[in-house]
């Protein structure tokens, strides 16, 4: 088994982000390109009477106005589906059904982007609204209780013969993902093509989807995602705008942008939906878990079935032999939910290790000794053996760097010399190690260039970067030509780049494609391998480049899973594979510190350890980890989407008003990795880590303000009126 | 967005000029009025840039009073060295305000005019909104009323004033001095900003033609004895939760003379008469302190998400007070 650490090495896209110099969709500009603009709707449900877009037309400079009449003949493209769930299979503007409010109702393409917006505000709808259910609380909505719930011993028998039992609800806020690259699309079609620019974690689905919801062969339909500015789950799938303004431009003849504003973002894409939860444990006169019940709901719209599968990571952490959960849906009348960073996993955290938090103090333990006293050693739900589990290290390497042997159990017994009381707080995590298969190619040539192509998408996290280093570290080429071609179709099938799985997928697949090329070259040389830079190879071999390809499958999946990432369409797998399950693990640990009086929040220093198996790519991987934490504190303590019921949608839909934290909110973060290889998953010995990093912070920050003044705040985010 | 048309004054005397007929607006730093426009709350036909403007942008900090030039721009005020260490109040409600881009670009003359932060204002014609569009009723009553006032409201608007700047300058008896085809006045700050009453589409008395020259603030020795204490969701760029500006004339522990005024919670920046009182010619202890902020919010009527702040509020200033009693003494 080969494991490595690639050298740390500045990112390969470093200078040119730092100059401003990358291109992202929306700064891609055509030929003759023209400008599209939106009109949400004002009502939250009903029917769409009549559009009238006569104003809006008489503006000089208007090209045309869209509406659902132009769009009859759209098929609805279910490709947002992961297994039987739904996430993103409602399309606006294909009827007169209207579902939410903030849904366009047209799209008016200019010559300027100013005539577009001037001309949106001047198009008016008459509707025919109906009653609607803006949440979960709300009258009229629908459950709807998914399958496969995860059961196992007999709950209510251990629960009801424990020492020590808690029983509490936790709700988590709908949090909307706000990137700082804008959802946009740019499309043009010319001689048969159609040619699409947009951010997106999923290429595949966008190429495939308007294919198929435009009747185009998809051998037409180019899409490019070379550069995404943050996906985080939103740009996960192909969007609602995509459609339009494919239609648009073929309509038009001429290029169309659309660049949605960040107010309508907040109405178009996917978010982290209200959740809540209702947990019960029971420990044993001996301090072992020996009962937890979890009954979850989570928001959805009335059109989706995407559910929250919060007990996948809740039921493996601790070895409890009496398990049982239940799942249900509340449908309301809003846009879609969907994936937002650690999308279960750390709505689910936050709610199990706060009620680890109080059995602990319920029971007097002390809350890390509680933890290591009740890991699992296997796999709890289906009794195959983890991959690799160094979350016992986690914990204790943590607690060693934290120094929380310091802490003093009582409630608000500590306090700095400022008199801000101090809080200590912990709170573990696990997220799934998924694979994907991959496709690679490589082209290296004797003129010194060198391509690649794979499966992926560069979001941020630095996908690009692992790519190219594991690449030179396999084949002595020349990186300063060498490129990377992502988040492309044309270049090879592109799977969705989500779940943490990019690494681990990339990895394996660029060192078997360089493997391979290395086979060809080493064939020609009738199977005498020679060293050196292998451009002069070819050059004296008299070749111009070779080819290689190469599929790297999940471990035990079937190759017949290849037909499904050709056309794009889910085809990763993990935690659970035929004869183990991976898993990542994270602790974390938290100091706060409260103001006595007007009683504001600090996390004034955390301490994170993670066992994500190898750490491929050091500065990216830490990097990865500095922003898993800042989104744990964001959702602990900042961030909500604050909805008036009488109106639904969202109402502080921008970024002064729709809290994210800035760099004063952020003290001290310290991060270090177990970093020892997962020898089951992958030759590298990677499990994933962008997810499993935000996985746990939530509740070490609550138990911490519990700690630190005694309230225990079960609803997030925690605000000054919380606490005061 | 509507189109307008866009020119560049040389004088004073050019802007007032400029400003007759309909839809006319000056513009300084633009980051209150790009930002309305693109809201569509604003929709001038002309608009005449005053930055250009000579001499506007001078501050000076003389022994009996305080001038800061209408175009000065936010960063430049609140860096000067002499105005934090004399008068911390003024420059600490600059620097807490807004982000540091935004800051280089407002003006503090700009800054005494931004509007609310009301989303239901915000979001489009579709809220009914009596500042928006007079008489279509008040969408935030009875809503998501965290942000909105507990103070000045009326049944037609409860609206928050939401600037920093204009809440220490109240604090401190500041007044602007003004132009327009009527002529130079001087307004006082507490009568510039209007109660919402019946007609809170009108935020102030400056009339549509008149253009702030300069902002006068009275100098006091003990300007040092202050603090803007700001409370709000992050640490930085955000808009304030509640806010206390308080100055301290003090001979030893007692107060001779206390200033109070609160931002975040109030319809226009709030003066608290009855806080200072409660403090004039008593010792300052935390208790007393506390009392003040009390009463600060005695009157005050909550909605559905914002009572926290009647507690929250009174905290805040009993903590100003007590920062303020600290630089007094220089502990
Ligand atoms: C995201 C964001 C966050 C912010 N946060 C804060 C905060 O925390 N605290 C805070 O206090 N402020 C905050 N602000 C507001 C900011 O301070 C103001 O936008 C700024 O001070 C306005 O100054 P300006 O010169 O840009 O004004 P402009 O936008 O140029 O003008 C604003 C208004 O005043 C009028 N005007 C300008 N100058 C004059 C004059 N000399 N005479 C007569 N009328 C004039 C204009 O016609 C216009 O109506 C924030 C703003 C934004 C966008
Ligand atoms: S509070 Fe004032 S600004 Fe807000 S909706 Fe009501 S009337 Fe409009």
């Amino acid at each position: 088994m080969t494991t490595h650490t690639f050298p740390d090495r500045a990112r390969v896209d470093a200078l040119d982000k730092v100059r401003g110099a990358t291109q992202y969709a929306a700064d891609v500009a055509v030929d003759r390109m023209t400008h599209a603009m939106t009109v949400p709707s004002e009502i939250v449900k009903g029917r769409l009477v009549s559009v009238d877009v006569q104003a809006a037309r008489a503006i000089p400079g208007v090209l045309r106005v869209l509406t659902y009449q132009d769009f009859q003949d759209v098929a609805e493209a279910v490709l947002g589906a992961v297994g039987p769930y739904s996430f993103r299979t409602y399309h606006a503007m294909l009827s007169d059904r209207l579902i939410y409010r903030g849904e366009p109702i047209a799209l008016v393409v200019a010559e300027t982007l100013e005539i577009a917006i001037e001309a949106a505000a001047l198009v008016t709808a008459t509707y025919a609204p109906d009653a609607f259910s803006p949440n979960i609380d709300a009258e009229g909505t629908e459950v709807f209780v998914p399958e496969g719930s995860i059961s196992f011993g007999d709950f209510d028998q251990a629960f009801d013969s424990a020492a020590v039992t808690i029983e509490a609800e936790y709700n988590h806020a709908a949090q909307h993902q706000n990137p700082m690259e804008l959802i946009s699309t740019t499309a043009d079609f010319r001689g048969g093509h159609l040619y699409i620019h947009e951010g997106s974690q999923s290429s595949g689905a966008i190429k495939f989807g308007v294919a198929l919801s435009l009747g185009l062969d998809p051998e037409r339909v180019h899409v490019m995602s070379p550069t995404v500015g943050g996906g985080f789950g939103q740009k996960n799938s192909m969007q609602q705008q995509t459609v339009l303004v494919a239609r648009a431009a073929m309509l038009i003849g001429r290029p169309v942008k659309l660049v949605l504003p960040r107010g309508q973002i907040f109405h178009m894409a996917t978010y982290r939906p209200v959740s809540r939860h209702r947990i019960r444990l029971g420990l044993d006169a001996a301090g072992k878990i020996v009962a937890a019940s979890y009954d979850g709901q989570q928001q959805n719209s009335r059109a989706e079935t995407f559910r929250g599968a919060f007990s996948e990571t809740a039921a493996r952490i601790y070895a409890i032999a009496n398990y049982r959960s239940s799942e249900q849906l509340i449908r309301t009348d809003t846009q879609s939910p969907g994936f937002m960073r650690a999308p279960f996993e750390h709505p689910a955290s936050f709610a199990f290790e706060s009620a680890i938090d109080e059995l602990a103090h319920a029971a007097g333990l002390d809350p890390v000794a509680l933890r290591l006293a009740n890991q699992a050693e296997t796999d709890p739900v289906t009794g195959l053996p983890f991959t690799s589990r160094h979350l016992v290290e986690c914990l204790t390497e943590g607690a060693r760097r934290f120094g929380w042997d310091d802490r003093s159990p009582a409630i608000g017994s500590m306090q700095d010399a400022d008199g801000l009381l101090i809080g200590y707080g912990v709170g573990v995590g696990c997220y799934k190690a998924a694979t994907s298969p991959v496709i690679a190619r490589l082209r290296v040539s004797a003129d010194g260039r060198s391509r690649i192509s794979l499966s992926g998408h560069e979001m941020g996290q630095g996908m690009r970067n692992v790519i190219v280093a594991a690449l030179v570290a396999r084949l002595d080429i020349d990186p300063q030509q060498l490129e990377v071609i992502i988040g492309e179709p044309d270049g090879a099938p592109q799977h969705v780049t989500a779940g943490s799985w990019g690494t681990a997928s990339v990895v394996p697949a660029v060192e078997a494609v360089a493997d391979e090329w290395r086979r060809k070259l080493d064939d020609l040389r009738d199977g005498r391998s020679v060293a050196g830079n292998v451009h002069q190879v070819l050059f004296r071999l008299k070749r111009p480049y070779i080819d290689a390809e190469v599929q790297v499958l999940a471990p035990g999946q079937p190759v017949a899973v290849m037909d499904r990432l050709r056309q794009s369409l889910p085809s990763a797998v993990g935690p659970q594979y035929p004869e183990f399950v991976g898993l990542s693990f994270s602790a974390h640990f938290v100091e706060v510190r409260v103001e006595p009086s007007t009683r504001r929040i600090r996390v004034s220093r955390v301490v994170s350890v993670i066992d994500c198996g190898t750490v491929m790519s050091p500065r990216t991987a830490e990097s990865q980890v500095y922003g898993g934490v800042i989104w744990g504190i964001a959702a602990a303590l900042r961030e909500i989407s604050e909805q008036d019921p009488r109106y639904g949608g969202v109402l502080n839909n921008d970024l002064a008003d729709y809290v994210v934290p800035v760099n004063a909110d952020i003290g001290a973060i310290d991060v270090s990795f177990v970093n020892k290889p997962d020898p089951l998953l992958n030759a590298a010995g990677v499990k994933g880590l962008g997810e499993v990093a935000m996985v746990g912070v939530a509740a070490a920050i609550a138990n911490a303000v519990h700690h630190a003044t005694g309230k225990r705040i079960r609803s997030l985010p925690i605000r000054i009126e919380d606490v005061l | 967005m509507q189109p307008f048309t866009y020119s560049k004054a040389a004088t004073s005397d050019d802007v007032i000029a400029a400003l007759t007929g309909e839809g006319v607006q000056l513009i300084a730093g633009g980051t209150t009025l790009f930002d309305l426009m693109k809201l569509g709350i604003e929709q001038p036909r002309r608009i005449v840039d005053v930055s250009g403007i000579g001499g506007l942008d001078e501050v000076t900090l003389g022994p009996n009073e305080l001038v800061f030039g209408a175009l000065a721009s936010m960063t430049d005020v609140a860096s000067s060295p002499a105005l934090q260490e004399n008068y911390p109040v003024l420059a600490e409600s600059l620097l807490k305000a807004a982000s540091q881009q935004l800051r280089n670009m407002a003006t503090v003359g700009g800054n005494l005019l931004q509007r609310t932060r009301c989303n239901y204002f915000r979001n489009g014609a579709m809220y009914a909104c009596n500042k928006r569009n007079p008489g279509s009723g008040c969408a935030a009553l009875g809503g998501v009323d965290r942000g909105h006032a507990l103070l000045g409201g009326s049944e037609a608007c409860i609206a928050v004033y939401p600037g920093d700047w204009a809440v220490a300058l109240t604090a401190l008896n500041a007044s602007v001095d003004t132009q327009s085809p009527r002529g130079l006045r001087s307004i006082p700050l507490a009568d510039l900003y209007r109660l919402p009453g019946q007609t809170p589409d009108r935020d102030t008395e400056l009339a549509a033609d008149e253009m702030i020259l300069r902002i006068r603030v009275p100098a006091a020795s003990y300007g040092r004895a202050s603090t803007y204490h700001k409370i709000r969701d992050r640490e930085s760029y955000a808009f304030a939760l509640v806010s206390a500006a308080v100055m301290l004339d003090l001979d030893g522990d007692r107060v001779r003379a206390a200033h109070i005024a609160l931002g975040g919670v109030a319809t226009r920046p709030w003066r608290a008469p009855q806080a200072e009182a409660l403090l004039t010619g008593q010792t300052l202890t935390p208790a007393r302190a506390l009392d003040a902020g009390r009463a600060a919010f005695e009157g005050a009527t909550a909605g559905h998400h914002n009572a926290f702040k009647i507690e929250l509020g009174a905290r805040a200033v009993a903590d100003a007070l007590m920062i303020a009693q600290q630089r007094s003494t220089g502990q």
